[in-house]
């Protein structure tokens, strides 16, 4: 149509559109059916003559809808579609239509397997032969056929996980153009640089001239590289090929069962460029097998890991004894430096009497041990046995190693060192040879800066040159090694501090111990290698690994093609034809090979200055409006029945508003039917309100100290609780530099307890014991660090050897489900009864009852003399009898609001004494225990 | 325009039950038209003017000596007792008028618009009943033309709709006019219906009424449409009492011309009346039913005759 994208498929049905006026006339003379009433006195019209009168004409309201109606109906029986596929031009000439299916075009795999399809037709409906050509098929020679059977071919494909390789298409489709001159190309393209886009253009612009289509998508796909395991996290690259892509996204890691690990957003700032951040603890960091992007349908938004990823827990031993304070010194600062960003390092603690062990039953990969004889027969057994079971371990030489008699080195070492460039030797300092082809090292430039200037030497003996790593430049083994069971034994010539050659500073001593770590994880596997590695006469075998499991070009992972081949040993680059990315090898040592190279980048093609048709393969999407124009007309008869309806008067029956409801469920139904077309559910489920969400209160109750009370539904209690803990805390406020706030009353069921540091609970026996849930929470509440003072308040009622009080029996029944440490009436020397006062013991309503507390440990003779004693941490529990709250209370004068027992202002101020020193105890713990506060603590008591 | 006209169903009107519910629907829809009669009648009563209500019917009039041959039942005892002779207890003698109400039930009484209060036949039965209440309480007996014997209880309202209840449930076809039997002397009759009728049959039956020298008050119920007309465009007239139809391509050009015919039926009517020494009400159902009731009530109390609209 003129100006709008609409063609129709059928349209001589829009001769239908010049019966329009002829319905307007029909309408018009026919109106609608008239209004039947009943009307009484209708004998007294009935004798009237017939005036010959024309009936009232249809309102012109509803011959506009009629006419509409017959309108719409006219178009959509002429089948209009929007955006309609390109008729093409080129009449009946043949066309080739060349498709890149590398993993680039999976995104929108099925745009571009539609938008080939529409062009398909289109030369169809021109008769015009096409021949189909994918691009990773280059070989082929794309042969003609009609529309329908190249239409079958279409659907049929499927995108790889690789770039493809366009130029190995070029001689086909030379060929092709040869030999149909004049024939019409469309190549619908990824829009990547990956695979000489630009130069594939360019031979194509020349071989088709100016019958040549270019389609493209504006929104470039993004791809993952490269991941790095690395202290703070696994970093995933995220790539993308030009700013029009996406700008932030997700990426998800998945372990080897597709369980999701994590998920961490990326977002691009400037450059194609991003990293997302998966933070995750090491162990489970190290299950992470596959990223990729979330939303990303294609093998190159998927990263696959294997063990080379994995974060190796390396321990440190050194022989020097600590010295904190000169850093600088000690080997274990080069070696944590050097392993710290790709391997969790871990040192034995200053004090463990067997460090090697310790380090062992923690299960590090790799065991450095930087100068430090081996004497002690169980340390040799333990590193024997580490070795047997796979690990793998490091040793630095140095003055104690060359002067023990130690034989767990991979060679025979001569016991003294050799000093090159000293003053007692002739010779220079050493630099570092080449590496040997079958080093691990290998690939890595030996910087010449390094020197050696002094190192232990190795016995010459056969086999010595296998074993050797490394190497100065006069042949001299630098670092050996040697196969022990499944593990490997690797040993430094040197020192891994600065004191016999530069080597640790520089940057190839990070890169060499990366390599050894590596190796830690395929030690298992890839024993053969390194057995053919220590052996120069052994037969050169090729090690293979079998491809396992392959992704297709979706990012899915299946069964391998049977054109993937199997990967030789040290594969290291991207996917291709014959190394689909995917894992390889047997299950318990899989090689991930992925689509990208981890130092790629993503660049978008440039095919400007290049003649030809361009064309978005997003536009390209044709619209059958057909549907929603039946729609239309069904909804605009439906109204039309309803106006008829109303007309004559039949709605008569409906209420009001029962119609008008109807009206609203017919538009509703409408409307469904009319996005039922092209509905694309992309509604995100609005964030719900999360269960566990902080209310109001918890908030309130984090960001003040404040003192609690458990409310026992006892009405007197519960109010001399709140006002003794009101009191307190303004006396703490008053006294102490703590400012309490409001104090609250809890229900150990319902409300979280960990915001604060004390509660108090007033026994009442009368009252139902909490839910089992609730003891639970309180007992979890007391090894989180809570304390709880419980308050029987049966001083006055308690005998000495008689039976429990109800209280007290209330209170064992309570506790019976709570871990309970030994409980011992409060000492004189405890560190509660120090912490702010010095008090004998915790008064309140009355003075006589006892107050229990968590057993201190027994005395040693280091501590028996000090005026205070603590354990490890603050009581969890404080049982006391006095009713401390009571005593507390207070009004607004400081006046008590209970009697006392046996009474006086200063057994008020003792109690809130006694009260201020709980609390300080519960926030301080054994602080005043502290040897500092001795002098002062018995200065005071002296007093 | 459309007026919301319609037919009650036959079920929806008070008397007119038809199956097996009758019962039901009575229950249902007569306790309302009764208590509206009742408050009706009861504010006629108390707002036009007080009237003497002591000893109509129940007052003592004097004692007599008993005559032997008497029946025992009748002698005071009370009296009797005190000295040797019997007497009876005689009362005076109360002689009440009678008047006969007769409702229009038929169908054409079912038509309420939207711009009436509630159907003719509702409004009808509600006057009827309320006048028959007004009457009895004023020493009157007062009887269903046709249906029943004059009564003058004090329940006169729900007796009445018993018997209308009755009645509906076994007639199907209600006649438009009242029944053909000569009324005796001096009694009054209240007709309420539309006479939506042929005027000479009306004249014929209102003659057969009053051939004995009765008289009365005929209570015309409109509908506000069937006065006002407010019909235009193309409408289809539906007859209610018979098949006819009438379609109407311009209903607005007939306004003129019923409201004519109307005017000259109405005035025929009640010129038959007059003749008859009847009264002639036009009520319409869009006013308050009291207006109508107080507009009988004086003409009843002044048996003048002459035509008002009320």
């Amino acid at each position: 149509m003129i100006g709008l994208p609409v063609a129709f498929v059928a349209p001589l049905a829009l001769i239908g559109l010049l019966a329009l006026p002829v319905i307007w006339l029909l309408l018009r003379v026919t109106p609608p059916r008239p209004e039947r009433t009943p009307f009484p006195p209708l004998r007294l019209l009935l004798d009237i003559e017939r005036r010959d009168e024309t009936p009232a004409r249809t309102p012109w309201w509803l011959l506009l809808l009629r006419l509409a109606v017959a309108g719409l109906a006219c178009l959509a029986f002429a089948g209009p579609i929007w955006n309609p596929a390109p008729a093409g031009e080129g009449g009946k000439a043949p066309m080739l239509v060349m498709l890149d299916d590398g993993w680039a075009a999976a995104p929108d795999w099925d745009k571009r397997i539609a938008f080939a399809a529409s062009a398909i037709e289109a030369a169809g409906r021109r008769g015009a032969p096409v021949a189909l050509m994918v691009l990773s098929e280059g070989a082929r020679e794309p042969t003609l056929a009609d529309s329908a059977h190249t239409l079958d071919a279409l659907r049929a494909k499927k995108p790889q996980p690789y770039a493809p390789a366009r130029l190995a298409a070029l001689p086909a489709i030379e060929s092709f153009a040869q030999a149909h001159k004049g024939a019409g190309a469309l190549w619908i393209a990824d829009g990547l640089e990956a695979g000489d886009a630009r130069a594939f253009a360019e031979k194509l612009a020349h071989l088709f001239g100016a019958s040549l289509d270019f389609a493209s998508e504006d929104r470039l796909p993004l791809a993952l590289a490269g991941a790095r395991n690395e202290a703070q996290g696994l970093i995933a690259r995220v790539l993308r090929a030009s700013p029009a892509s996406a700008a932030a996204g997700r990426v998800r890691a998945s372990d080897m069962k597709g369980q999701t690990l994590a998920e961490a957003p990326f977002v691009f700032q400037k450059g194609n460029e991003a990293e997302a951040k998966i933070d995750l603890p090491v162990e489970l960091r190290n299950d992470v097998a596959r990223l990729d992007i979330i939303g990303e349908k294609s093998a190159g938004a998927v990263s696959l890991l294997d063990d080379r990823w994995k974060r190796r827990r390396v321990g440190l031993v050194s022989g020097a004894s600590a010295d904190v304070a000169q850093p600088l010194l000690a080997p274990n600062y080069y070696l944590s430096k050097a392993l710290g960003p790709y391997a969790d390092v871990r040192e034995a603690r200053a004090d463990a009497t067997d460090p090697i062990g310790a380090l062992i039953d923690d299960g590090v990969d790799v065991l450095v041990l930087s100068d430090m004889a081996i004497g002690a027969p169980d340390v040799r057994e333990k590193l024997d046995k580490f070795l047997a079971e796979g690990g793998v371990l490091v040793r630095f030489a140095g003055t104690r190693l060359a002067g023990s008699q130690d034989d767990l080195t991979p060679v025979q070492l001569r016991r003294s060192g050799r000093v090159l460039g000293g003053a007692l030797s002739w010779e220079t300092p050493k630099k570092l040879g080449p590496f040997d082809e079958k080093s691990p090292f290998a690939g890595l430039a030996a910087p010449d800066d390094v020197t050696v200037l002094r190192q232990v030497l190795a016995e010459p003996e056969p086999g010595l040159p296998a074993r050797t790593w490394a190497q100065l430049a006069d042949h001299t083994p630098l670092v050996t090694a040697e196969r022990r069971g499944k593990g490997l034994l690797v040993l430094f010539h040197i020192t891994a501090d600065t004191t016999w050659s530069n080597l640790p500073i520089s940057g190839l001593f990070p890169e060499m111990l990366r390599r050894i770590v590596a190796l830690s994880g395929a030690a298992a596997h890839t024993a053969p290698a390194e057995e053919e590695l220590s052996s120069t006469d052994a037969p050169q075998k090729a090690e293979t690994f079998a491809p396992n499991r392959t992704l297709d070009g979706f990012g899915a992972f299946g069964a391998p093609p049977g054109n993937a081949r199997a990967l030789a040993a040290g594969f290291r680059g991207a996917g291709s034809a014959d190394h689909p990315p995917g894992f390889y090898g047997p299950s318990d040592a899989l090689v991930a090979v992925n689509a990208l190279e981890p130092d790629a980048n993503l660049a978008a093609a440039d095919l400007s200055g290049i003649s030809a048709r361009r064309a978005t393969i997003e536009q390209a999407q044709p619209i059958d409006l057909r549907a929603p124009l039946i729609a239309c007309v069904f909804m605009l008869l439906l109204a039309d029945a309803l106006a008829s309806l109303w007309l004559g008067g039949g709605l008569r029956g409906f209420r009001a508003r029962r119609a008008s409801a109807a009206v609203a469920v017919l538009a509703t139904l409408g409307a469904l039917a009319f996005h039922a077309g092209d509905a694309r559910a992309q509604n995100a489920p609005p964030p719900a309100q999360q269960p566990g969400a902080p209310t109001q209160r918890d908030i309130d109750a984090a960001l003040v100290t404040r003192l609690a009370y458990v409310v026992t539904g006892d009405p007197r209690a519960d109010e001399a609780s709140k006002a003794g803990l009101q009191s307190l805390s303004r006396t703490l406020a008053e006294r102490t530099s703590l400012t309490p706030g409001d104090p609250v009353g809890v229900d150990p069921a319902r409300d979280e307890l960990v915001f604060y540091p004390m509660l108090y609970w007033p026994i009442s026996a009368t009252r139902p014991q909490p839910t089992a849930a609730a003891v639970q929470k309180i007992a979890a509440y007391m090894k989180q660090g809570g304390m709880i003072v419980f308050d029987t308040r049966d001083a006055l009622t308690q005998r000495p050897g008689g039976p429990p009080t109800p209280e007290q029996s209330w209170l064992r029944k309570l506790l019976e489900g709570v871990d309970v440490p030994e409980l011992e009436p409060v000492p004189r020397d405890h560190v509660v009864t120090k912490t702010f006062y010095l008090i004998d013991g915790f008064i309140g309503r009355t003075a006589n009852g006892q107050t229990w507390i968590e057993a201190l440990p027994p005395e040693t003779p280091d501590t028996a003399n000090r005026p205070a004693r603590a354990g490890d941490s603050v009581s969890p529990i404080v049982i006391a009898s006095n009713d401390l709250a009571a005593a507390w209370a207070g009004d607004r004068y400081g006046e008590g609001r209970y009697p006392l027992v046996p009474g006086g202002a200063r057994q008020r101020e003792l109690a809130l004494r006694g009260g201020v020193n709980l609390v300080m105890y519960t926030l301080t713990g054994n602080y005043k225990a502290d040897q500092v506060h001795v002098r002062d603590l018995l200065n005071r008591l002296g007093h | 325009m459309t007026t919301g006209a319609r037919l009650i169903d036959p079920n929806e009107s008070a008397a007119a039950p038809q199956s097996r519910q009758i019962a039901l629907d009575l229950a249902r829809r007569l306790p309302a038209v009764v208590v509206a009669a009742k408050e009706i009648a009861a504010s006629i009563l108390h707002g036009v003017h007080g009237r003497r209500r002591a000893g109509s019917g129940e007052t003592f009039w004097q004692f007599r000596p008993f005559t032997s041959g008497e029946a025992a039942a009748r002698i005071d005892w009370r009296r009797s007792a005190r000295d040797d002779r019997l007497y009876v207890r005689e009362r005076e003698w109360e002689a009440a008028h009678t008047l006969w109400l007769w409702m229009d039930l038929s169908p054409s009484m079912g038509f309420v618009s939207d711009l009436a209060l509630q159907p003719k036949v509702d409004r009808a039965l509600t006057l009827g009943l309320a006048a028959a209440d007004l009457l009895v309480r004023g020493g009157e007996r007062v009887g269903l033309l046709g249906l029943s014997r004059a009564l003058a209880t004090r329940d006169i309202v729900d007796r009445l709709a018993e018997i209308l209840a009755v009645e509906a449930g076994l007639t199907r076809e209600h006649d438009d006019l009242p029944p053909a039997q000569a009324l005796a002397p001096r009694t009054r009759a209240i007709l309420i219906g539309d006479f939506l009728v042929a005027p000479d049959t009306f004249a014929d039956r209102l003659r057969t009424l009053s051939s004995r020298g009765a008289s009365g008050q005929i209570l015309m119920i409109a509908d506000p449409v069937e006065e006002t007309f407010p019909f235009a465009g193309h409408v289809e007239f539906l007859d209610v009492d018979s098949n006819a139809t009438l379609r109407v391509g311009r209903a607005e050009s007939w306004r003129a011309e019923y409201e004519r015919r109307l005017a000259a039926h109405r005035a025929r009517i009640a010129d038959i009346a007059r003749a008859h020494d009847f009264t002639f009400v036009v009520h319409r159902t869009d006013r308050p039913a009291s207006e109508a009731l107080l507009a009988l009530r004086a003409r009843l109390e002044a048996g003048s005759v002459y035509g008002a609209i009320a």
